[in-house]
């Protein structure tokens, strides 16, 4: 595995030395601006483009082995023809799951405030003293639905 | 077994490297290093860049070489375990 990564470095500053192959005329001014092409500008900007160009695709080459040397080992999964989902697959399968994690997670919420609003309900449908037993309240939630049913008698009345 | 991308990998390193004997030689080739006594700087820049280029490629080739023999290394010895292991 340390190989493709040498040759990934390696690769890496062959693309660097050809790119100061390229700007070399000018950054050392052996080449007049404005001027023909003097022949070590030919020579560098000839031989650091090629450069470039193999050096990076010796950069994806190595690192194509490196991914491929990964997946021998077990290390990078392997994809299979059944393994890629089409992108129409794709595209309906994805926010249906995102749909229904979202809903998921909203149902005990629902649920939660479903009961809160049913047991306020039975305490203001209820009449007073058998919503709590022997006309207390247990908690505070009981107090307020008492509190609530109350006022609401007081302006209908 | 090496990939063969990694070989191709490989050959275009050789490339680099034969880049660099040819930034090296460029001068003297194309013959615009007039006065020897004295170089100028498009002769310095390339005589730098490209042993430079040729020590890059020279010590990528020789370390990939020797990586790929350890690993070669390990995987027979663990060939040899799982062998002995079998038995």
């Amino acid at each position: 595995m340390a190989k493709h990564f040498v040759g990934i470095i390696g690769a890496l500053l062959g693309a660097f030395v050809g790119a100061w192959l390229l700007v070399a005329p000018s950054a050392l001014a052996y080449q007049p601006e404005g001027a023909d092409w003097a022949d070590p500008t030919f020579v560098d900007f000839w031989t650091g483009l090629p450069l470039t160009v193999i050096s990076g695709v010796g950069l994806i080459l190595y690192s194509l082995g490196l991914a491929e040397e990964l997946r021998n080992r077990g290390i990078l999964r392997c994809r299979t023809h059944e393994d890629v989902p089409s992108r129409d697959t794709e595209a309906q399968t994805v926010p249906s799951q995102r749909q229904s994690d979202v809903e998921q997670s909203l149902v005990p919420l629902m649920a939660a405030i479903l009961q809160d609003m049913q047991e306020q309900r039975q305490r203001r449908e209820a009449p007073d003293g058998e919503g709590a037993p022997g006309g207390t309240a247990h908690n505070e939630y009981s107090v307020h639905g008492d509190r609530e049913a109350q006022s609401e008698r007081r302006t209908r009345q | 077994m090496i990939p063969n991308q990694t070989k191709a990998a490989l050959a275009i390193t050789v490339i680099a490297f034969a880049a660099g004997i040819w930034l090296f030689l460029a001068p003297f080739i194309v013959d615009y290093q007039n006065d020897w006594k004295t170089l100028i700087d498009a002769t310095k820049s390339d005589m730098w860049t490209g042993g430079a280029l040729v020590g890059i490629a020279t010590l990528t080739l020789l370390l990939f070489l020797a990586f790929a023999l350890r690993d070669a290394d390990h995987e027979s010895r663990r060939r040899l375990i799982d062998e002995n292991v079998g038995k």
